[in-house]
């Protein structure tokens, strides 16, 4: 099929009013979620997940990606307005964002926000269209012994980043992939942690698992402490963003946007790394870098570029290897996979209208999000103002719906509850969650193409070590440990920090 | 809590995971074809692997906290009133307990406004009257939208049924 026909494929499938309002539902969405604090737009698109049950494929993921892209610029808003970050990937924005509200720019600070965000977006978007497909040729020649190579590459880099602790990010990616063994072993179909119980039989489910481990512990630290989320918000101010602003900070916001791809294609790690990369590089570069930090306008187009140049560029390992960019991609691929479609090299060979139907979508997403931003800046006074002695029981609800919607059975809601446990004890001890959700939903892939892979060899160990490709990823592999085993030891030689 | 102090606990928390993985849940719980040709193709062989490299990064966490120096400020509380907190989340946990074995004979959305109500004064809304509106209208709004549009079996329970 020709690029003309598969982008002709991918209209058809779009082109319709139903998908292009879930895109903008779901933009809405995911800006009004991140914008609470104590949400988040993991939270919201996970949240969201059950009500695409119902829609077909291309809508409900379209919804689910508007969420995200809405959600990671929602974060922005109380990270300027209450110096509270809605979501993890805006916390570098608080560095100048939170000073120029304080000196009456908000409403300047939010609008470069929203423009670096619409311009991250769009070259994050543009490079997932140039790089995917490719690297989904490429990756067309993988057995399972490049699988597995890849998969444990993606969970060392996952594990040592995704924390400020190696060990306890690894801890967290081992207790998934022990949780991930429960139900029918998969070549002889015996029992593995079932206790005879037929709803462990294929294993937990993974929704309730991640509505658990990313929504209920929230809900249970509002249980913890009823006051924290509380902060002031600041009004926005007369001044608005100018062109001449946005024209001088755009060499920082297309350099963030490329640190944002560049960091977003390696599985693992995320918008927040690259955020704070994205605003050191512009203060380094910047003629006043000693403004930085005081309500520089450059750092809020910094950061921001930063984080929403991850947007796109996490979906091109996901979409093109199988193996998701970070938490909210692990969440779509799960959507994926309970609407019949596999992510991975072979969805561009069977599924290209479902690929390019995405493009598609993602593409316009950039312009919905620059009109939803803007109404979301004005409304933020009122979504701030929501009660959340009356938002986390709302939610706690929203979850029970949700988990049960998934397979009509009242036992993942109990999964749910108890992940949910787990995940508050987590938090409390400062143990990633998303190394955990990830290695969760890799760990059945890894641990069956090792098998396959050492079926094909007759148990011979070498296959693991057959080619170029394995290579490159055992190569990757030990970079990445080394460096960040030298990173951590370095963390330990310095004075421990108290914690509250 | 300080940072030493969580990784102590973490590791000997996950190397007690690791014995009783190895000792007692693996051989009791996972069960294996006695013709498998190699331990590698065992089913065993992937939770031994992984309890073992668990009680692993246990040890490290462990050693790694003892060559750290001692924090020289105590840390700070995240609450005033710790057993408060305690009480409020063995509270919610009943709650939660409760929510999962009530649900069949009550229904879900019987259940979804007793739960609603219950953990809006747990955390001691300030809108008590907006939480028990929400309270009401939120799991209906659910029902409508999850039992008729998308077309979930969602649980009755045996005493008021809705349309």
């Amino acid at each position: 099929m020709s690029f003309i026909d598969s982008l002709l494929a991918g209209l058809q499938l779009v082109g319709n009013v139903e998908a292009f309002l879930a895109l903008g539902l779901g933009v809405a969405i995911g800006v009004i979620g991140g914008a609470i604090p104590g949400m988040s737009a993991t939270m919201a698109v996970a949240l969201t997940l059950p009500f695409t049950f119902s829609m077909s494929p291309i809508t409900g993921i379209l919804l689910l990606l508007g969420v995200y892209k809405g959600g990671i610029f929602g974060g922005s808003i109380p990270a300027i307005l209450i110096k509270t970050p809605g979501t993890p990937a805006s916390s570098a924005t608080v560095l100048d964002g939170y000073p120029m509200a304080e000196k009456g720019q908000a409403g300047k600070a939010l609008g470069m926000a929203l423009w670096a965000s619409c311009t991250a977006d769009l070259i994050s978007n543009l490079a997932l269209i140039f790089f995917a497909g490719f690297l989904a040729s490429f990756a067309l020649s993988f057995g399972p012994p490049e699988f597995f190579t890849l998969i444990l590459f993606s969970l060392t880099i996952i594990a040592g980043v995704s924390g400020d602790s190696l060990l306890r990010g690894a801890l967290s990616a081992m207790l998934g992939l022990l949780l991930a063994t429960i139900g029918l072993d998969l070549v002889y179909g015996t029992n593995r942690f079932t206790f005879g119980n037929p709803n462990m039989m294929g294993g937990l489910n993974f929704i309730a698992v991640l509505i658990g481990l990313f929504a209920i512990p929230e809900i249970l630290s509002m249980v913890w402490n009823p006051s924290s989320h509380d902060g002031v918000a600041r009004s926005l101010g007369k001044n608005k963003v100018t062109f001449q602003e946005y024209r001088r900070s755009f060499k920082s916001i297309v350099r963030g946007s490329f640190i944002g791809v560049f960091l977003g294609s390696i599985p693992g790690i995320g918008a927040a790394p690259s955020a704070f990369l994205s605003y050191s590089e512009a203060r380094r570069k910047s003629p006043n870098k000693e403004n930085f930090g005081n309500g520089e306008i450059e750092g809020v187009a910094a950061s921001e570029a930063g984080n929403n140049g991850v947007a796109g560029a996490t979906l091109i390992p996901l979409l093109a290897l199988g193996v998701p960019g970070d938490v909210i991609t692990a969440i779509i691929m799960g959507a994926f996979m309970i609407h019949g479609l596999q992510p991975g090299p072979m969805m561009f060979v069977l599924n290209v209208d479902v690929i390019y139907g995405l493009f598609i979508g993602l593409i316009v997403s950039s312009v919905f999000l620059f009109f939803l931003g803007s109404v979301a800046i004005r409304g933020f006074k009122y979504v701030a103002d929501i009660p959340r002695g009356v938002l986390f029981p709302a939610v706690l609800i929203l979850c029970v719906y949700g988990v049960f919607a998934v397979n009509n059975n009242i036992f993942d809601v109990g999964v749910m509850f108890a992940m949910g446990g787990v995940g508050f004890v987590m938090m409390r001890y400062k143990v990633p969650a998303a190394p955990f959700l990830i290695a969760f939903i890799l760990g059945p892939l890894l641990e069956d193409n090792f098998r396959q892979s050492m079926l094909m060899s007759g148990s011979s160990g070498w296959v693991l070590f057959r080619g170029p490709i394995t290579w490159f990823f055992w190569t990757l592999t030990a970079i990445t440990v080394f460096a960040i085993v030298r990173a951590g030891i370095r963390a330990t030689r310095q004075p421990s920090v108290p914690t509250p | 809590m300080e940072d030493r102090s969580i990784q102590i606990q973490l590791g000997i928390g996950a190397i007690a995971a690791s014995v009783f993985l190895i000792a007692i849940a693996i051989p009791f719980w996972v069960s294996s074809p006695s013709n498998v040709p190699n331990i590698i193709l065992s089913p065993l062989f992937w939770p031994n692997v992984l309890s073992a490299l668990t009680g692993l990064v246990g040890a490290g966490l462990i050693l790694t906290s003892l060559a750290r120096p001692r924090p020289e400020h105590p840390a700070k509380l995240d609450v005033d009133d710790r057993p408060a907190a305690f009480r409020r989340l063995a509270i919610m946990a009943v709650i939660m307990t409760a929510t999962v074995l009530v649900m069949p004979r009550l229904g879900l959305v019987w259940t979804a406004m007793v739960t609603f109500v219950a953990t809006a004064f747990l955390v001691k809304t300030k809108h008590p009257k907006a939480a028990v509106v929400c309270a009401v209208l939120i799991p209906l709004v659910l029902y409508v939208f999850f039992a008729h549009i998308a077309g979930v079996a969602i649980p009755q329970g045996d005493f008021v049924r809705l349309p």
